[in-house]
């Protein structure tokens, strides 16, 4: 004898429209652990400063077999280094095809400030500081600690989501620096001693070149992109599910999406300072 | 025992220190010890072909859409500052010529490492975590099957495999965003954008771009397979371990860009 339960009506459409609004439901849900994290910025700093300082220190040196490599400030040198070192590879070969190897300076002090350098920190930042805080909170919500700490009355967006939004942000200001000089020593040394081209006419492009107003505003693509990494990773890290394999899955899917998310960020941060003239003159 | 207590203790504290200290010197022998297992079990019957088909279908499930993603904003990045620069000389029509250099030797390559170490690497080593974790690895030795060639070896080819496809497409979905970015909002004309293309970049380079990828792909599947057999410390382990492995790739994959496009550039431009 079987008893089969009659379908429910217009069960496909109804299948779909659960769908929808899951995801419709979830991006809510994001936007408003933005909010949260966002409006709980000044508590964190003010109300948990033991916290936020011991995950400045963190972040900056990494933990575990990070550290052992020489931390979060050796891999982002290590990083710029080889993608500046391409200005060199790359910029000083293709240029001398059509004979302007000298130019190398210029396209140094032009396209790392402008394009490599940012880019190349996102994806740094992304995979060292944001792919340990979704590891580290993901763990925390596998173990129940991030319910144990509102159990016992702290708010756990500022004590966690929060002041690592903001330790970020702090520790990219020395990072970019660190960035910066890397890409350009790259940059210099493949040029001048590798490829042996006179360091006074490398200089002379160099400087004559570089921009400092340049400088600045990559700096700032640079500080905005690690709130917008940050927040990304602490959500994914949040919401882990699914034990041990869960935790992997959502370092995973932070990476990709801080990664897309990033350089969506840095294009349009890009247009909207550079604009359709370029702000910028061969003049000098 | 109570009499050789302290030393017990202080030698043990020793023992300690130089496994500490020699951490990560094992680390990259047990690396390299996998790798050579893996390269001669690659040719020993029998081979996972089942595993090797579904490998390839999970990792190239997870990476299309985000290098598609990736790819058109970088390229368009490209261009825009390279367009900057052409426009003041005067040479835009040559746009196109800047759009093939950097998307084929550099953003084709480069979005292609992004994508499989934080796509397809990480969602490896959590895969594979996870199952070390539960102890699964070691039920297949039980039973007699070696996990190195069960595991290791059809994820690592696949891994290898979508790395050489994917670079391809990223590199066409790449010139395409470019090319859109460039005709109707930078309002160049298309056919010289198109006659720039093959102006600097040739046969040579596109051979250079897909060597890239495929030692990307084999570098990336050996990395988070490592990281994944060889995982402890319960959810927080694998965590980490996906953490490690993302930073690693990264490392080794720019270092490997770096170093083949210093010799490829060599055969390719005259």
């Amino acid at each position: 004898m079987s008893t089969g339960t009659p379908s429910r009506p217009l069960g496909r459409l109804r299948h779909v429209g659960e769908e929808f609004a899951t995801s419709w439901n979830r991006i809510g849900g994001q936007a408003r652990f933005y909010a949260e994290t966002l409006a709980a910025t000044p508590e964190a700093v003010t109300r948990y400063r033991t916290e936020f300082l011991r995950l400045i220190a963190q972040m900056g040196l990494g933990s575990g077999a990070l550290a052992v490599v020489g931390g979060t400030v050796a891999i982002v040198g290590f990083l710029t280094m080889t993608t500046g070192a391409l200005v060199a590879v790359q910029g000083y070969n293709q240029l001398a095809s059509v004979g302007f190897e000298a130019l190398t300076g210029f396209a140094s002090a032009f396209f790392n400030v402008r394009l490599i350098v940012p880019g190349t920190t996102s994806v740094a930042l992304s995979a060292t500081i944001g792919a340990g805080a979704t590891a580290q909170l993901g763990a925390m919500r596998i173990n129940e600690e991030i319910d144990a700490l509102e159990v016992i009355g702290i708010r756990s967006v500022a004590y966690l989501a929060a002041t690592r939004v903001v330790a970020g942000v702090v520790v990219v200001i020395p990072l970019y620096c660190i960035a910066v000089m890397m890409a350009f020593l790259a940059a210099r040394f493949g040029t001048t001693v590798i490829y042996g081209q006179g360091s006074g006419v490398y200089d002379h492009y160099f400087d004559t070149f570089l921009s400092p107003t340049d400088l600045i505003w990559s700096f700032f693509q640079c500080v905005a992109m690690t709130v917008v990494i940050m927040m990304v990773h602490t959500y994914y890290g949040f919401t882990a599910s699914g034990g041990p394999a869960g935790v992997g899955e959502a370092v995973g899917r932070a990476v990709r999406t801080s990664m897309v998310v990033a350089s969506v960020e840095i294009v349009m941060i890009s247009l909207a300072v550079y604009g359709q003239t370029g702000n910028f003159n061969l003049a000098g | 025992m109570a009499f050789v207590g302290t030393s017990v203790v202080a030698g043990d504290a020793m023992v300690m220190s130089a496994q500490t200290a020699t951490l990560p010197v094992r680390a990259v022998g047990g690396f390299f010890a996998m790798s050579l297992d893996t390269f001669v079990l690659m040719f020993k019957r029998p081979f996972a072909w089942r595993e090797y088909v579904i490998q390839t279908w999970f990792v190239a499930r997870v990476s299309v859409v985000p290098a598609l993603m990736l790819t058109m904003p970088y390229s368009v990045l490209l261009v825009f500052t390279f367009n900057i620069l052409l426009n003041e000389f005067g040479a835009v029509d040559f746009s196109g010529t800047g759009a093939a250099v950097g998307t084929v030797n550099q953003i084709g390559p480069i979005v292609t490492v992004l994508v499989v170490s934080g796509a397809g690497a990480t969602a490896m080593c959590a895969d594979l975590g996870a199952r070390t974790i539960r102890d699964e690895l070691d039920a297949l030795r039980v039973m007699g099957i070696n996990p190195i060639q069960a595991l290791v070896v059809p994820r690592v080819l696949a891994a290898t495999t979508v790395a050489l496809a994917l670079s391809a497409t990223v590199i066409i979905v790449g010139l395409a965003g470019a090319f859109m970015f460039c005709v109707f909002i930078q309002n160049v004309s298309p056919g010289a954008f198109i006659s720039g293309l093959t102006l600097l970049t040739g046969f040579g380079d596109v051979v250079v771009s897909l060597t890239k990828a495929t030692l990307f792909g084999l570098a990336a599947g050996l990395i988070a397979c490592y990281k994944g057999v060889y995982v402890d410390g319960g959810p927080a382990g694998v965590g980490n371990a996906v953490n490690e492995t993302v930073v690693f790739t990264f490392m080794v994959l720019f270092a490997i860009n770096v170093i083949v496009t210093a010799v490829g550039i060599q055969f390719t431009v005259s």
